[in-house]
């Protein structure tokens, strides 16, 4: 079965953001990258169909230099060979843009099955997989918690609201991953060893044959308002303090 | 030979003939006794070999000074044996009784052999009467073992309730009982002649036998006589058969025990050997038998079951199914399995000149000789290595296991696995941001290295101390002693990392030793010489595992320091502690770094202190639970340790219990909760109780200063 999965390389969820003073992103120094916790259960998910069928799992991600660490991350927990597309022109690309450089660099594999998370913690847009799939012509699951493949049929399972629903599909196809689908090993030592060795093709832009022309921009970012301090409410006992209380939560907080 | 002629012994040339009523067995005896040296040697030589057929290499004959030290002290001396009173009172009779008898046959021998006059006058007499008294110090030893062993039977001498004795442990009990007991009929037999017909006046000094023989009179002379030569060929036997019995049966101890004694590890306690080349070692950790070091197996035939490793250990206690001896006896069947196999398969390679076919284990050696449960059950406590009488590694075993599980298979608990991932993205367990590190010291005015590197002390806060809410109350009453003090210390703030502990003992070699290395970096670009922890993890990774990545610091623990200041007038006490007070030994300061009197001479420096010992205190504490990355893990199975440890501080009466660790805190908090004695019991950092004491700390209002 020949299997790809799509990671990208975002800050750590406890790293401290700082919004750069222009507004046009955030500071990046100082900051752990780790992969993306929902591509890591498709790593997971695509590792775990090779072990059962066979074949091999190519790892792809767009990203600038810094990347290369996160495929070397998918690559010790038991991938074969990644592709990093790194050029300037696509990092912080639209979902749109990222999804057309993936979507070439894939098309040469035709995959069996492509998997995806189902969104990206940093901006939490949650789009590349399905145009992804789109511009791959592919049938899609998104947000998938459980998957079952037989043959060529597959049987994608997701949580909506108060239910679980069970899709049928066929290979290939593209399936985002949701927290639930599996449990992302460790890697190994010899694993991470041999990840070092593993080959990775680096892509640029023009390797790929692609123009990048946003179809969406970031206008301005912007750090969430500071969180106003605690305060103490000072009484001779508890009757006064639970005046003051009502007090201040009537006029000043306005919720009662 | 007449019975009563030609002896020549009389008062003032008081003595015996020895070998008397057997002169011409001497040949016949050196015969058999050539053929119990040759079952003998034989029985070692195969012993060898197997000791020899499988194992990595390690050095353990290096220093010879102190190795024979060690094989005075704990060997000849017995000192590690004598740490139990019972035990050790009977073990010492046999082993002190059996030396000295073993010396006066040598004389007798000697004596018979070359003719040498030693046997006559007081020397003769001093002489019998040691004997009699080590014979019969013997005979007590081997009732008292007896009444232990079938009457008494500790659980340690079995495993869960179950006794654990084979047929052999009765054999050896048996056979140096009769070989006493023979001699000293021996003894009363040639004694009824010797009084009846020779006329010897100084028989009392042998008291035993002549008490004996006293139960002879009327049995006529040439009885006697026959009966002392059936007796002297069974005492002989007896003997002999002991000598020969030797290395098949539990006597090896004889001769593996004391070699332990002198291999023992030279290394300071507790410090695990780093994993050296990463990049091409094929691979890590003890998956298999043969990956222990030849010593590591060893140990195995160095035990003797007498469980003082399970009598104290946490997990066994708490109903876990580790037990340090069942681990030791497991690893010691598996070896000898193994090893038969392996040389036999080479005999055969010999034979036909190939090369050896090893068959492969019927079991593996971590998952089915050793159950996982059992593996990940340990807290690195030390209570079975510090306790060991014959100084078996077992932690070190553990571990190894451990890092074979972690390193090379990645399969363990989901909680540790989360637990690493936290230390490999935020340097510490909780997976905290990393930038927070040094929130806690901004109040208290508290400078980093970066923005001051002039000062003695690096404090290395550690995780818990930088961010666990109790932690950081410690960090911030150690560093107010300090400023108080006058003591001029700095931290590392953002740049300070975890010390990889947890990791290293939870079997992740790697990842300990990146943050290992990534800590030494930072500190060794700021020149740090001297370094205050409050966590004792981090304080033993420090000052014995950091040196073997080029971090060489003098490293103390907060309560040394404060000990030092106090004993130096730096710092006054004043505010009373109220109530009953208790020290918890962390495993990691006490039997890891011997750090038993200064949080206890710290707490009596506390004006109005009450201490008591719990149960269990010093060498012989109980740990909390949290040790070696345990406090990282679920425990799911059997009774919670910090539980049954907050049992004992409430069975002292204790209202607080001291501590001198932040994972012994959290534990011994949670002991208290569970148990339902918050209102009246409480677990505090010694830094913590010293700050109070000191009484400098400004109360903001006056409600406050009242509810302290």
């Amino acid at each position: 079965m020949n299997i790809v999965a799509c990671v990208k390389q975002v800050p750590d969820t406890e790293a401290l953001i700082k919004v750069k003073a222009d507004g046009s992103g955030i500071e990046e120094g100082g900051i752990k990258w780790v992969m993306n916790p929902y591509d890591e259960f498709g790593v997971e998910e695509a590792l775990k169909l090779k072990e059962k069928f066979g074949g091999e799992v190519t790892i792809v991600s767009v990203g600038p230099a810094r990347a290369l660490e996160t495929i070397r991350t998918a690559l010790a927990m038991g991938a074969e060979k990644g592709i990093h597309i790194s050029d300037p022109s696509l990092d912080n690309a639209d979902a749109y843009n990222t999804a057309k450089a993936l979507a070439t660099a894939i098309k040469g594999l035709s995959p069996d099955i492509i998997f995806c998370g189902m969104r990206a913690i940093d901006d939490d847009a949650g789009q590349v997989g399905s145009v992804l799939a789109e511009l791959l012509d592919l049938p899609s699951v998104t947000v998938v918690t459980k998957l079952e493949v037989e043959g060529t049929t597959v049987k994608a399972t997701k949580a909506i609201e108060g239910a679980q629903v069970t899709y049928e599909t066929s290979l290939p196809c593209l399936i985002t991953a949701a927290k639930g689908l599996n449990e992302p090993r460790y890697a190994s030592l010899p694993g991470i060893m041999k990840a070092k060795k593993k080959p990775v093709d680096v892509k640029d832009a023009a390797a790929l044959g692609i123009t990048v022309e946003p179809k969406a921009k970031v206008v301005k970012m912007t750090p969430p308002p500071e969180r106003a301090p605690g305060k103490k409410i000072d009484g001779a006992d508890p009757a006064e303090k639970a005046a003051k209380l009502v007090k201040l939560l009537r006029e000043e907080a306005k919720v009662i | 030979m007449a019975l009563n002629g030609g002896h020549g012994f009389g008062p003032g040339y008081e003595g015996r003939e020895v070998f008397w009523n057997a002169h011409s067995y001497e040949a016949v005896l050196f015969f058999f006794t050539a053929i119990a040296l040759v079952i003998f040697a034989y029985g070692i030589y195969r012993r060898w070999r197997m000791w020899k057929a499988l194992g990595l290499p390690e050095n353990r004959t290096d220093k010879a000074g102190e190795r024979i030290k060690s094989l005075l002290v704990n060997g000849l001396l017995q000192a590690r044996t004598f740490r139990e009173s019972y035990a050790g009172i009977f073990h010492g009779l046999i082993f002190f009784g059996f030396i000295i008898l073993i010396f006066g046959a040598a004389i007798d021998a000697t004596q018979f052999h070359f003719g040498l006059p030693f046997f006559h006058g007081s020397f003769y007499l001093w002489f019998s009467l040691v004997m009699e008294i080590f014979g019969l110090a013997v005979l007590a030893g081997v009732i008292l073992a007896v009444i232990r062993r079938y009457v008494w039977k500790p659980d340690l001498l079995g495993y869960r309730g179950k006794p654990d004795n084979r047929p052999d442990d009765a054999i050896v009990l048996l056979l140096i009982a009769l070989i006493i007991v023979t001699g000293f009929i021996i003894e009363a037999l040639r004694l009824h002649v010797n009084v009846n017909v020779d006329g010897f006046t100084w028989e009392h000094w042998s008291f035993a036998g002549y008490l004996l023989s006293k139960t002879l009179a009327g049995v006529d002379i040439g009885t006697t006589m026959t009966l002392h030569k059936i007796m002297w060929w069974g005492h002989a036997a007896l003997a002999l058969a002991f000598i020969a019995y030797i290395p098949y049966s539990r006597l090896l101890h004889i001769i593996t025990t004391p070699a332990n004694h002198y291999l023992l590890s030279l290394e300071p306690t507790g410090t695990l050997k780093p994993i050296e080349d990463f990049e091409n070692a094929e691979s890590f950790g003890v998956g298999r038998l043969e990956e222990f070091t030849w010593k590591q197996i060893f140990d195995s035939d160095a035990c003797t079951r007498c469980g003082r490793c399970q009598d104290g250990c946490p997990a066994y206690l708490s109903g876990k199914p580790l037990s340090p001896k069942k681990m030791i006896q497991d690893i010691k069947e598996h070896w000898e399995d193994r090893a038969a196999k392996i040389l036999a398969a080479k005999a055969l390679a010999k034979k036909s000149g190939g090369e050896p076919e090893i068959p492969e284990p019927d079991k593996m050696l971590v998952g089915e000789v050793i159950d996982l449960h059992e593996l990940w059950a340990c807290t690195n406590c030390m209570y079975c290595m510090e306790n060991c009488p014959a100084l078996i590694e077992h932690v070190p075993k553990i571990v190894g296991m451990r890092q074979y599980k972690v390193l090379m298979e990645a399969d363990f608990s989901p909680e540790l696995q989360l637990t690493y991932r936290n230390m490999e993205n935020n340097s510490n367990p909780w997976g905290i941001g990393a930038h927070l590190r040094g929130e806690w010291a901004k109040e208290l005015g508290i400078k980093t290295l970066a923005e001051n590197p002039d000062v003695e002390y690096l404090f290395y806060v550690g995780c818990a101390g930088s961010l666990d809410d109790q932690g950081k109350k410690v960090s911030t009453a150690f560093a107010k002693i300090l400023q108080a003090a006058g003591v001029s210390f700095g931290i590392l703030g953002e740049e300070e990392g975890c010390c990889g502990d947890s990791a290293m003992r939870g079997g992740n070699e790697y990842l300990y030793q990146t943050q290992a290395q990534m800590n030494i970096e930072v500190m060794n670009g700021y020149g740090v010489k001297k370094i205050i922890c409050t966590c004792p993890h981090g304080y033993n990774a420090l000052k014995k595992d950091y040196p073997h990545f080029g971090g060489n610091y003098e490293v103390y623990h907060h309560t040394e320091i404060i000990a030092k200041l106090i004993a130096e007038g730096k710092i006054t006490l004043k505010k009373p502690l109220e109530g009953v007070t208790t020290y918890h030994d962390s495993c990691f300061l006490g039997r890891y770094n011997g750090i038993y009197d200064q949080p206890r001479n710290i707490l009596k420096s506390v004006p109005g202190t009450r201490l008591v010992e719990m149960r269990s205190n010093h060498r012989k504490s109980f740990c909390c639970g949290a040790g070696g990355a345990r406090m990282w893990m679920e425990e799911d199975i059997g009774e919670r340790i910090n539980d049954m440890r907050t049992d004992q501080a409430i069975e002292a009466g204790a209202a607080t219990i001291a501590v001198g660790c932040p994972f012994c805190l959290t534990m011994m908090a949670d002991g208290i909760k569970d148990r339902g004695k918050e209102e009246s019991m409480k677990s505090m950092d010694i830094a913590e109780i010293v700050w109070r004491s000191m009484d400098l700390e400004k109360a903001t209002t006056a409600e406050e200063a009242k509810e302290e």
